[in-house]
Order: C-alpha cells, then sequence, then structure tokens
C-alpha cells in the first residue's frame, strides 16, 4: 500500500560520483579564480561601498600605515601598512570580514556582505616601474 | 484530503525556519571565516518534503520558508541569497533523484553544492562585483561535508518514519 517511493538510505557508491563533480568543480573553480593571482607585482587596494569606489591607493612598502573608514548601518576600519591590508574593526554582525584576516597579493579581496563592502587588489603592472639603485 | 496536504506543508515550513534560526546560533563561520558556510539544517526539511510530498510541494514549502524567514529577519537583501540558494539547490536535487542508484546522501549534497552555487550568484548581484567568486572553492570544497550531515539526519529521518505514512490519503 505505501505508493511513495522511499529513498535510498545507505550511501552507494554512485554516491562518491557526486562528491568527486563536486571536488572538481571546487578545484576547477579555484585554479579559475586563483590560477591568474599575481605574485608580488605592484599592487592597489581597492574599496568599494555598496556598489561605489571610495578609495584607491597603491599598496607598496614604502607607503605609511593608512586607515580607511566606512560608515553604514554599520563601520568598517580598513587598515594597510604597505605590505597587506586588512579589515581592523567592524561592528557587522557576521565578522566574517575580520576573520578573513589580511591580504597581500592582487586578487584577493575581503567581503563584507552586510555593509557590502568589498577591499580588493589589483594589480598594477607585471613589476616595480621605478627601481632605484 | 487537500487540507492534510496544507497542514503538513505548514508545519514543515514552520520546522524549517525554526531550523535556520536554531542554525544561526552555532555560527560554522566562527572556524571557517567564509561568508555564506553554514550546515544547511532547513535543506533536511527540503529533502523530507522533496521525498515524501514532492516536487511541487517541496517548492511551495520552500519559497514560503524563504519569504517568512526573510520578513522575521526584517532583511530583505536576504531574501535573494536564500531563495536563490534554495531553488538552485531544489533544481539539482529534483534532477538528482530521478537517478535511482543515488541514495539520499549524494542528493543533498549535490544540493548542498548547488547552495552555494545559488548563493554567489546572490552575492554579485548584491555586491555588483565578481569578487565573491573567490569563496565558491572554499564553499564548494565545504559542501560534501554538510551535505553528508544533513544527508544522514534525513537518512534517520526516514528511517525512524518508516512505518509512518504522513501522505496516505494525500
Amino acid at each position: 500500500m505505501n505508493s511513495v517511493p522511499s529513498p535510498e538510505l545507505r550511501p552507494r557508491l554512485w554516491d562518491a560520483l557526486v562528491v568527486l563533480a563536486v571536488a572538481l568543480l571546487a578545484i576547477g573553480s579555484a585554479v579559475w579564480f586563483y590560477g591568474g593571482l599575481g605574485g608580488h607585482e605592484d599592487a592597489a587596494v581597492v574599496i568599494t561601498h555598496q556598489g561605489t569606489e571610495i578609495a584607491r591607493f597603491p599598496l607598496s612598502p614604502i607607503s605609511s600605515t593608512r586607515e580607511v573608514v566606512i560608515d553604514g548601518t554599520y563601520h568598517l576600519t580598513v587598515t594597510s601598512d604597505g605590505e597587506q591590508v586588512w579589515v581592523s574593526a567592524s561592528d557587522c554582525p557576521t565578522q566574517d570580514c575580520v576573520r578573513t584576516g589580511a591580504i597581500s597579493r592582487p586578487g584577493q579581496s575581503i567581503v563584507c556582505l552586510p555593509e557590502q563592502v568589498i577591499v580588493k587588489l589589483v594589480g598594477t603592472g607585471d613589476g616595480p616601474d621605478l627601481v632605484i639603485g | 484530503m487537500k487540507t492534510k496536504q496544507i497542514a503538513l506543508g505548514a508545519v514543515l515550513t514552520a520546522l524549517a525556519l525554526a531550523l535556520s534560526v536554531m542554525e544561526n546560533l552555532f555560527p560554522v563561520t566562527a572556524a571557517i571565516p567564509v561568508p555564506g558556510v553554514k550546515l544547511g539544517l532547513a535543506n533536511i526539511v527540503t529533502l523530507f518534503a522533496l521525498y515524501e510530498l514532492g516536487a511541487v510541494s517541496a517548492v511551495c514549502i520552500l519559497i514560503a520558508r524563504c519569504s517568512l524567514g526573510a520578513l522575521f529577519a526584517g532583511n530583505f537583501s536576504a531574501l535573494l541569497f536564500s531563495l536563490l540558494g534554495g531553488i538552485t539547490a531544489m533544481a539539482v536535487m529534483i534532477a538528482l533523484k530521478q537517478c535511482r542508484r543515488l541514495s539520499v546522501y549524494g542528493v543533498s549534497i549535490g544540493g548542498a553544492a548547488a547552495h552555494n552555487i545559488g548563493q554567489i550568484v546572490a552575492a554579485i548581484i548584491t555586491l555588483g562585483d565578481t569578487a565573491v567568486l573567490g569563496y565558491l572553492p572554499i564553499l564548494l570544497a565545504v559542501s560534501p561535508i554538510t551535505g553528508a550531515v544533513t544527508g544522514l539526519v534525513t537518512a534517520l529521518l526516514f528511517r525512524a518514519m518508516k512505518n509512518v505514512h504522513l501522505s496516505k490519503g494525500v
């Protein structure tokens, strides 16, 4: 009388195919996104808040420590010491942006979804455009 | 008989909402600092409804859950995330369910991965920037684990309810 087809409740070998497909997708997307990740070429910090670019400055060892404060529903402090950039403080509920830590290579980014902030590192060239020797 | 199905749908929607709230009390993001990483406990209800009541009821429960969840949270930007994630997951699970060689685990893992893809799309739309794509590999890598957990709970649920025919007479 049971007309409802009951699902198979024990894992089968075929389920491994699904896991494999997901793993391949993960690796594929990682290679696709991070494969072209720059080395230590010159980078610029780009901060966007709700779709609008609010700051852009070079990330170079000679620049001094810099802080950008974003005021919205929540308040974020983005700090750069010339080598890397990170969200040093935020009162957003998720705190993912703070936990992400510091980024230092072009292509990397920090995202705060509640306040719609993206801190992105973009490459500005293939290497130092000025060498003082 | 129709009344029973509506009542059952309402109970499952309430259960899914309760699971979503409960899940927020134990954020997985504390361990893995990536926005969007979560167990996806509400997917247990979706999976159960899909097998027990069929695709149409499961989609109705999903939409009711997402809408009410956003309403209760007072956060309408979250609606796009939960709807896109939920509908993508639902589409993949309906497709995978057709494959009789897959168990509830395979369907659940596929759904978990699809949910993450849907949420990344929602994030790209919301933020207007593709930077969030960088999170996709990590989210996908975690999804077999979270999918297996929800698959396990669903399997246990079906075992426990082996002799209860909820949809009998529906």
